[in-house]
């Protein structure tokens, strides 16, 4: 049982058949995931055995004992070896998933079954995650990320690396709504009828049935997959074009600029020299706990963003990174909710920045790993980065525009709106960088004085939008605005703006949003792809799409 | 790049200019009135009862609580007159607050789902609360007070408004 390949649904449903009786071809993943998945536990149980044996038995006894009571104890190991297998085996035989047009499906659970149907339409974006052992094996598990709070992705998983790349392909395909036409273009008739077929509902049941009938041994060689799934309908992996990637040499050099890596240092210096003077080195251990979360807080970020990459593919963003766990993210096109760049004091010399996302389906818990758009890259780049998520800004010149929100403050601004003069009272440090911008895209919210950071929201995605006013705000006739987003590490918002402006801009912005969202233009995509070219090789931002217009196959946007 | 339109200039940026507000009802004065009397008057009452048998010092935390029962009193029924909600074509407004004033405005397309919630006091006393839900987590949109009959109206007037501008995130 090396393998899972797809266990058909039906025995008797012939191959490369026209009209497959099931629209849902129920599949297993790799026999190996309860041991990627539960690898700890294993261990754990393991331990405890070999702990409980030999508890209380003095060491010199141990091989006399193990001369008399060997067999108990490989006893033990025996009964918890196949009490662990057997589990194993039968939550392996418990899980499958398929994938239709509409939904993609996943049955796992032993005692409390569970069934999830992810509609595709809702599909905010898809992970391909590799955990450290799972690497080891060559496996992988596919996330597919729908916006329905905490835990509610669909984790297809493990599966072969390349069975992982081609699902993802195949879901993203589908979501897109290219499924008929991708494949109607290879073979024209095969994939029709397909396309109409209805989902989940009608077909769960029959296949219900062919899972239970399937024999246990009946794993199909994955180099004879079915012709059907793996030949005619399933699109290539869209081609992709590496945007930019973050060098470790870079990584590192931000890290070591974090202000949490000075004070300890700082910290370090004065334990150093109060141990020098009175010879007590108790102290260094107190610094102990300090020194471990700093590692693990730097080790952790280096590794989650080493070797990080974007790319852009008509499937949208692609980005991967990792050490030890690497991780492939897909966000299709429209999909980001909020561009946020932020730049700290300590990155001004080197002008680096960070950009985050708000994605619907990563939510709060994924931001550290998941929301990070650019680790860390030069002005140039984070623009690069900017225009991938947002190729068309709705302005003349977005360079200049975006340089004013990232570096300009009053003094020198031509079209962001600030704050007041009367707000200083209130903000003294940031009141001159507080402002905003509208365009004919997307809002531009712009703070931060010693942590620069500029929120872009484009119209189409804002939520709700709300309006505060304390009663220090009210004597100085300014409130602030808030943006409400989806859950995620952005809440776009500006302070102290002018009390009119804000009333402006909120009445303004309502409206903006519903036109916008009235005429998404879906088509955007793939001109994109070619601005962001252009934008790279010239280093200058290409808003006009006429000027690319042989920019490969044009996908059509599917509802967010 | 979009210019704002002076034109447009309202009275005051929690007025937006032809917006007409609808109130809550009075009855959530009362409502508030009694949660407020429970959660200051009966510790008020214990410390004096505390002061009057044991020691008179209990005496200052009574009267920090009476000043804040006072306070609250006097507040509660400004804070649920300044409430208000008005249904636009397009767009919910919904306002409160008179120190820390707040105002949200939720695009019916926006909606993911609508709360109808009524406490046994609510009931009693003949109200409910309506809570908009979008797909941000941040956003605040609750209207509490409502006639159980205006909140199922409420309800189904957004439900039916969401659907007819249903958009995806």
């Amino acid at each position: 049982m090396s393998d899972s390949g797809p266990v058909p649904s039906s025995a008797s449903r012939p191959a490369q058949s026209p009209e497959p009786p099931a629209q849902q071809q129920w599949r297993r993943v790799h026999p190996v995931t309860p041991f990627v998945r539960g690898w700890a536990v294993i261990v754990a149980l393991l331990f405890v055995v070999a702990q409980q044996s030999f508890d209380g038995v003095p060491y010199g006894e141990i091989v006399d004992d193990l001369a008399r009571l060997w067999w108990v104890f490989a006893l033990g190991v025996l009964v918890v070896l196949s009490i662990v297998f057997g589990y194993a085996a039968l939550a392996w035989r418990m899980t499958s998933y398929a994938v239709d047009d509409d939904a993609a499906h996943l049955r796992k659970g032993i005692l409390f079954r569970q069934q999830r149907h992810a509609r595709l339409d809702r599909l905010q974006a898809v992970d391909v995650r590799q955990p450290l052992l799972a690497r080891i094996f060559g496996l992988a598990e596919l996330t597919l990320e729908v916006a329905g709070g905490t835990d509610s992705a669909v984790a297809i998983g493990f599966l072969r690396l390349d069975d992982a790349t081609e699902l993802r392909a195949d879901l993203l395909a589908r979501a897109a709504g290219v499924k008929a036409r991708r494949a109607g273009a290879g073979t024209a008739g095969t994939t029709a009828p397909a396309v109409a077929t209805d989902d989940a509902g009608t077909a769960t049941a029959p296949a219900a049935d062919a899972e239970a009938e399937a024999p246990r041994g009946s794993v199909v060689a994955a180099d004879a997959p079915d012709p059907a799934m793996l030949g005619a309908t399933v699109p290539a992996e869209a081609p992709e074009n590496q945007v930019y990637e973050v060098p470790p040499g870079r990584l590192v050099a931000s890290l070591v600029r974090l202000p949490v890596v000075w004070i300890i240092l700082a910290v370090l210096i004065a334990v150093g020299v109060g141990v020098a003077a009175t010879r007590n080195f108790g102290i260094l251990f107190s610094l102990l706990p300090a020194l471990l979360g700093v590692g693990t807080f730097l080790f952790n970020r280096f590794a989650g963003e080493f070797g990080f990459r974007a790319a852009v593919s008509p499937d949208g963003i692609r980005l991967r990174h990792g050490l030890l766990e690497t991780r492939a993210q897909t966000i299709p096109p429209g999909r980001v909710q909020a561009i946020e760049l932020t730049q700290g004091i300590w990155w001004r010399g080197k002008d680096w920045w960070r950009i985050k996302v708000n994605v619907a389906g990563y939510g709060v818990e994924g931001t550290d790993t998941q929301s990070v758009l650019l680790p860390v890259g030069p002005r140039q780049e984070a623009l690069t980065a900017l225009w991938l998520v947002l190729p068309d800004l709705g302005t003349q010149d977005p360079a200049a525009l975006v340089d004013e929100g990232l570096t300009g403050d009053a003094r020198t601004d031509v079209s962001f709106t600030t704050s007041p003069r009367r707000a200083r009272i209130l903000d003294p440090l940031t009141w001159r960088r507080n402002g905003f911008v509208v365009t004919d895209r997307a809002l531009l919210l712009r703070g931060g004085r010693l942590t620069r950071r500029l929120a872009v929201v484009p119209h189409e995605r804002t939520q709700s939008l709300g309006l505060g006013q304390g009663p220090w705000q009210r004597r100085r006739g300014v409130a602030s605005f808030t943006v409400h987003s989806t859950p995620g590490p952005i809440s776009p918002a500006v302070h102290h703006l002018d009390a009119p402006d804000a009333a402006r801009l909120i009445a303004e912005q309502a409206v903006r949003a519903r036109t916008a969202r009235a005429q998404q233009t879906p088509e955007r995509w793939m001109e994109t792809v070619a601005a962001v070219a252009a934008a790279q090789s010239d280093a200058q931002p290409d808003t006009e799409p006429d000027t690319q217009p042989d920019a490969g196959p044009t996908r059509p946007e599917g509802d967010a | 790049m979009t210019s704002i339109d002076p034109a447009a200039q309202p009275a005051g940026p929690f007025d937006p200019p032809g917006v007409t507000w609808d109130r809550v009802s009075p009855r959530l004065i009362t409502a508030r009135l009694v949660v407020l009397a429970l959660t200051f008057g009966l510790p008020l009452v214990a410390c004096a009862v505390v002061a009057a048998l044991v020691t008179p010092w209990v005496w200052i935390p009574a009267g920090v609580l009476a000043a804040l029962l006072l306070w609250t009193v006097l507040l509660v029924p400004r804070q649920v007159r300044a409430m208000g909600y008005a249904e636009r074509d397009d767009d919910l407004l919904i306002r409160k607050g008179i120190l820390f004033r707040q105002l949200v405005v939720v695009p019916y397309g926006r909606m993911q789902f609508v709360d109808v919630e009524a406490g046994p006091l609510d009931r009693k006393l003949d109200i409910a609360k309506v809570q908009l839900h979008t797909a941000a987590a941040s956003t605040d949109a609750v209207i509490p007070g409502l006639a159980p009959d205006e909140a199922e109206r409420l309800r189904d007037r957004l439900t039916a408004r969401g659907e007819a501008r249903l958009a995806g995130l």
